[in-house]
């Protein structure tokens, strides 16, 4: 079984899972969300992206984990960027429900077909002489502990940087917790 | 640090204020420009973004073939490392099989197929055009065809045997160094042309009869290896061979002899049957059979017929002697020796010193041949007879760069060919002069393999995809062009079908197929053969014993062309990390010289970097001198690589040509004779010599440097003696010490520093040590170390955080070299961290001193306080794109290792003992819940060395091998009385001496 079709399987087994949740009535530990409808995207904070992707949907109201697309950042440095097989694997089948999402979710078919890769605006960045490994700090802090640096993603339609991530940010974590401010661990 | 001398009190003591650090906001640190995230269209299943992945494959730097390990990040190559798994090298690798990187991703690589056009220029064109054009050469050649490759031992060198024969013409072998004496020699003696294998690791006693096995002979890392297992000394098992090298030129082989003899060039032949009289006389090896049959042979050979025409006195020929036959002897023949016209006589002579000692089946082992029964250079001559008589319509040339190394009469034959298709990736010389350039994969991106010994199948596999698309593997452009189905894989993998039926086992082939390319090949055992002395073999060496006659005046002294142990024939000259590597004996970069003993300097009147003009019968060049001991007086010797009139920005119009010098006609035994005597000029005009001698950065004489004992006194040690802790701080200053040690302790349990913690440290043994600076090379790799050019050399500003220093000593056998790696010791009071005015240099908890980039404002304080001068700084920007001083124009910076951080101007480097591996291997750890493990971290310097002299590891773990190592009773720090407390232990290097 190819990588791809595993993960179109995946996808079509998580719509189904994520359907059922909104559909039912009462007694269900996860919250039901939906994402609000935006008129004016002009007025939202960050970067403006090559496809509209809105968090809020995906991971807000779909419930997506972080993981499922940075899939690398529990085991490496790199958080992980989903490939365009992973837009796929749900967006194959998924058209939108609206000309909006509809127009955006064309993109990535569009892109697929042609074989472009979306060149994403980086958010967050580092500069060169920081090495920040990823994987430490989610094996410390555990897999739901991304909105500490990143804020609520979940509910955000555009992504913006919200920390600020500069050094005295992270060192004043370092020190509430007690780990190391060793200069070398982070800068080599 | 303690109360005695921190930071703040220095700057007071100095009156800075801090008024004068208002500009320390970092320069080239402020808003990052908005990044692209360019994310994969199809995730690929094994890798993932940070992790690295590694394939297995071989090396092609030079014919050895030793087992290679890719790490690849995120598509690309990054760094070689040898294969634990391979037959050939072990898990080591040289320098040069590390610069193979700067050969994939060369700024001057071909990039498209190019024909000369009308006007004689070279014009793109496409590859269907290209095919077609090659494929109607091949047809229309009618038989007068000839490929011309290097040395193939694997499938691609059958695929060209089948095309050409099967298109009426013939496939050519051409190494500019072919081993022919040795084959010859061997037929000669015992009527074989192979090679054996040579067990170094097992003898008691090496006698190198020129052979540079530890630089370019044969395999040189397996023989570094094993060299290092016999004559490292090892408390416990203290046996130690001696190792006599016998040449007119030291070479590095021979700074690590114990014993240098330098004969008249061309007499090494009699000197060993002189060697082998003397045991037969004596009767000190149990007689062999068929041994009578040289009574007559050695007979005129005595010691005192042979002493004076080698210039060897007959006592030493004796000891010599008697010291062979005590144990298990080994002596080899190759090097200087075989490039002489009477070389496979020489050679000859060796084995026959080897039979009559009985080493043949011991230490000498037919069976497992080594692969070297490739072309002869007699039969280049007679391909480049042929090409002159225009029998050749059609030449092509791939994996070989005669152009280089031919010179003149090969170019008025190349003329008379008809059409001359070159396969490369390189426009080298073959490829400029060439009618059709088709643009070659790089070994690192294309399928092959290779037979490097009996018994053992190397495979070759792409690591990457290709840099440039539009080259291709030359077996796939020759079988397109001859108009044959399939590609090259697939012809390698029906060969690996046969290679499955003998040695599979009930696997199936794919299982085979995988385990095969995850191990980079497979390998049976290859029997021991018996040999016997051949007929014949008693005429040798014919007539009265003396030097053999060379071309050239016969009063002009004998010049000998060496291969270079960095640039070899000529293909590492395109690499600025072996251009810029010194060169181990002499430690001058990016120029040849021609090395004159000092008396024969001074009698011309030249000193170092004056030029001279060598004229030989065949040529002229104009050379640098360089004076050293390590020669003979009156025998001069330069290395070949230099001097190319194409292949890249780095190689071009640089130096002079050492082949130039040398006769175009084959000898006696099909080869090609690298000893020739030249008139010499002197011109009056001088050129410094870029070395990384006499720097400040190499402290005296060395004595204090590197420690030596002799065998018997370190045999003599006992687990607790310290006999190089004598000095230590005077005695007026223990109450002082005293009181710091418990300020330290109080500092040393605040914040981070409390607790346990690692303390990185590592121990050097010199007695493994051979100075071949594959370290060197490997730490350039890793740490993103930029190459400065000759130019910044000059001014000693070459940035090599590992670098190998080499030192003069005489002791009672004479001329010994001794050399040591140094790099930042990673002082636990280092004297570079308190006068840092803004903390970049500080003590890490874990025991490493630590160099923090971007707070650095490039005061160089630290520099300059550095006893060790182990400090680098970056006086140019070496990163920047399109600058004056790039050091990686792409796709060189393809190379650059993402987990360290690449430096820029104004900013202060150091070896860092590659925290980023330490980093590496914390996180892993700390992913699997547990502690790093002993061995797990391994600086690319110590990953590299063939000879194991580097051990890494946790001091404080006192199961660590590094702590062991430490304690040894050789252990010494340098500059020890400074009170620094290095982090590096060395071992003190042992020689086969009555005084070290």
């Amino acid at each position: 079984m190819t990588h791809g079709s595993t993960r179109v399987a995946a996808g079509i087994a998580l719509l189904v899972c994520v359907a059922v949740p909104l559909a039912a009535q009462g007694g269900q530990p996860t919250p039901a969300v939906t994402a609000p409808v935006i008129s004016d995207t002009g007025s939202l904070k960050g970067p403006r992206q090559p496809i509209f992707f809105r968090h809020d949907v995906h991971a807000g109201q779909s419930h997506i984990p972080c993981l499922y697309c940075h899939y690398s950042a529990t085991v490496s440095s790199e958080p992980g960027i989903p490939s365009l097989q992973t837009c796929g694997g749900c967006h194959f089948i998924v058209g939108g429900s609206t000309p909006t999402h509809q127009a955006e979710i064309k993109k990535v078919r569009e892109l697929t077909s042609s074989n472009h890769a979306p060149e994403w605006v980086r958010i967050h960045t580092l500069p060169a002489f920081v090495h920040f490994p990823h994987m430490r700090h989610i094996k410390a802090l555990g897999t739901e502990s991304c909105n500490r640096c990143h804020g609520e993603v979940r509910e955000m339609p555009q992504v913006y940087q919200v920390a600020p991530l500069t050094m005295g940010w992270c060192i004043n974590c370092h020190l509430q917790r007690q780990v190391t401010r060793d200069c070398v661990v982070c800068h080599y | 640090m303690s109360d005695g001398m921190n930071r703040r009190r220095f700057l007071t003591v100095l009156g800075a204020t801090g008024g004068g650090a208002a500009l320390l906001g970092a320069c080239g640190v402020g808003e990052e420009q908005a990044q692209k995230l360019i994310p994969y269209l199809t995730q690929p299943e094994d890798q993932v973004p940070g992790i690295a992945t590694w394939y297995a494959t071989t090396c092609r730097e030079c014919p050895s073939g030793c087992g290679v390990r890719a790490k690849v990040r995120e598509g690309r190559v990054i760094k070689l490392e040898g294969n634990p798994d391979a037959q050939v090298g072990r898990g080591h690798l040289c320098a040069r099989g590390q610069a193979a990187l700067e050969g994939v991703y060369n700024p001057d690589r071909v990039t498209d197929p190019l024909a000369r056009n009308a006007q004689g220029q070279f014009e793109k064109i496409s590859w269907t055009d290209a095919l077609a054009r090659f494929g109607a050469n091949l047809k229309g050649a009618n038989g007068h065809l000839a490929i011309l490759t290097g040395q193939e031992s694997g499938s691609f060198g059958d695929l060209v045997d089948e095309l050409a024969k099967s298109l009426g013409g013939r496939h050519v072998v051409y190494e500019p160094f072919a081993f022919e004496a040795l084959r010859e020699g061997n037929r000669l003696a015992f009527g074989t042309t192979a090679v054996p294998s040579y067990d170094f690791a097992r003898a008691s006693y090496i006698l190198s009869f020129g052979a540079d096995f530890l630089d370019t002979w044969l395999s040189p890392v397996d023989h570094q290896t094993a060299f290092a297992r016999a004559h490292g000394f090892a408390a416990g098992n203290p046996a130690m061979a001696k190792l006599v090298f016998v040449g007119p030129r030291m070479s590095l082989t021979g700074m690590n002899a114990d014993e240098w003899l330098a004969p008249v060039p061309g007499t090494e032949g009699r000197l060993a049957l002189a060697v082998a009289s003397v045991i037969v006389r004596d009767r000190l090896a149990s007689a062999q059979p068929d041994v009578g049959r040289l009574s007559g042979l050695l007979g005129r050979h005595t010691p005192d017929a042979v002493a004076a025409v080698c210039g060897i006195d007959a006592k030493t020929i004796e000891r010599v002697a008697r010291e062979l036959a005590a144990g298990d002897g080994l002596v080899v023949a190759g090097g200087m020796a075989a490039h002489y016209p009477n070389g496979a006589e020489i050679v000859a002579a060796v084995n026959v010193l080897n039979y009559v000692t009985g080493a043949v089946g011991k230490t000498v082992q037919f069976g497992p041949n080594q692969n070297v029964e490739a072309g002869t250079f007699g039969q280049m001559a007679e391909l480049v007879a042929d090409m002159a008589g225009g029998r050749i319509s059609v030449l092509v040339v791939t994996g070989t760069n005669p152009g280089h190394s031919l010179g003149g009469a090969f170019w008025q034959a190349w003329a008379k060919v008809g059409t001359k298709v070159v396969i490369s990736p390189y426009l080298d010389e073959t490829a400029s002069a060439a009618d059709l350039v088709l643009p070659e994969l790089h070994p690192l991106e294309q399928w092959n393999d290779s037979r490097p010994r009996a018994g053992v199948w190397a495979l070759q596999q792409p690591v990457m995809q290709p840099v440039y698309a539009t080259a291709r593997a030359a077996g796939d452009v020759l079988l397109a062009a001859a108009g044959k189905p399939g590609s090259f894989k697939d012809y390698l993998q029906t060969s690996w079908h046969a290679v499955h039926g003998r040695l599979g086992h009930g696997t199936s082939f794919d299982d085979f197929w995988n385990d095969a390319l995850a191990k980079g090949g497979v390998a049976s055992a290859a029997s021991v053969e018996k040999v016997r002395l051949a007929a014949g073999v008693e005429r040798i060496l014919a007539g009265p014993p003396d030097a053999p006659a060379l071309d050239g005046g016969a009063h002009d002294p004998v010049l000998i062309a060496f291969p270079s142990p960095t640039l070899y024939d000529g293909r590492g000259a395109n690499k600025p990390w072996l251009q810029e590597l010194p060169d181990p004996v002499s430690k001058i970069m990016w120029h040849s010289w021609v090395e004159v003993h000092p008396d024969t300097a001074t009698s011309w009147g030249v000193t170092d970097g004056d030029l001279v003009v060598l004229q030989s019968p065949f040529g002229a060049v104009s050379a640098p001198v360089w004076m050293t001991p390590a020669i003979r007086p009156g025998v001069l010797a330069v290395p070949t690589g230099q001097g190319h009139t194409a292949f890249g920005r780095y190689a071009k119009d640089r130096s002079f040509n050492a082949f130039d010098l040398l006769g175009g006609a084959a000898n006696g035994y099909a080869g090609r004779t690298f000893t020739v005597r030249v008139s010499v000029k002197t011109t009056g005009d001088h050129r410094f010599l870029a070395t990384n001698v006499g720097d400040p950065r190499e402290l005296g004489g060395g004595e204090e440097i590197v420690r030596s004992l002799t065998y018997a006194k370190a045999k003599a040690l006992k687990p607790g003696d310290r006999p190089f802790r004598a000095r230590e701080y005077p005695v007026y200053a223990d109450s002082a010490e005293a009181g710091w040690a418990v300020a330290q302790r109080t500092e040393a349990a605040r914040g981070n520093y409390a607790g346990h913690q690692p303390r990185w440290a590592m121990a050097i043994d010199l007695a493994r040590c051979t100075g071949c600076s594959a370290c060197v090379t490997a730490c350039y790799a890793e740490n993103n170390l930029p190459t400065v050019g000759e130019d910044l050399v000059l001014r000693r500003r070459q940035i090599s955080w590992m670098r190998i220093e080499r030192y003069w000593r005489e002791d009672d056998h004479g001329l010994q070299a001794v050399v040591t790696p140094m790099l930042c010791q990673q002082c636990e009071q280092a004297p570079c961290e308190p006068v840092c005015p803004v903390f970049a240099a500080y003590h890490t908890p874990d025991g490493l001193n630590g160099q923090v980039y971007n707070r650095c404002v490039g005061t160089r304080y630290c520099a300059n306080n550095c006893a060790y001068k182990v400090r680098y700084f970056n006086w140019f920007n070496f990163a920047e794109r399109g600058g004056e001083w790039e050091a990686w124009p792409a796709p060189l910076d393809w190379q650059l290792n993402p987990d360290v951080t690449v430096r820029e101007k104004g900013v202060m480097e150091k070896c860092t003992f590659c925290v980023q591996r330490i980093r590496g291997a914390q996180n892993q750890a700390r992913l699997e819940d547990r502690t790093v493990q002993d061995g797990e971290i391994t600086p690319a310097c110590a990953q590299s060395c063939p000879s194991e002299a580097i051990v890494f590891g946790d001091l404080h773990d006192p199961a660590s091998r590094v702590a062991q190592v430490s304690a040894d009773p050789r252990g010494y720090h340098v500059f020890e009385e400074l009170n620094t407390r290095p982090g590096i232990t060395y071992l003190a290097r042992v020689v086969h001496a009555e005084e070290a």
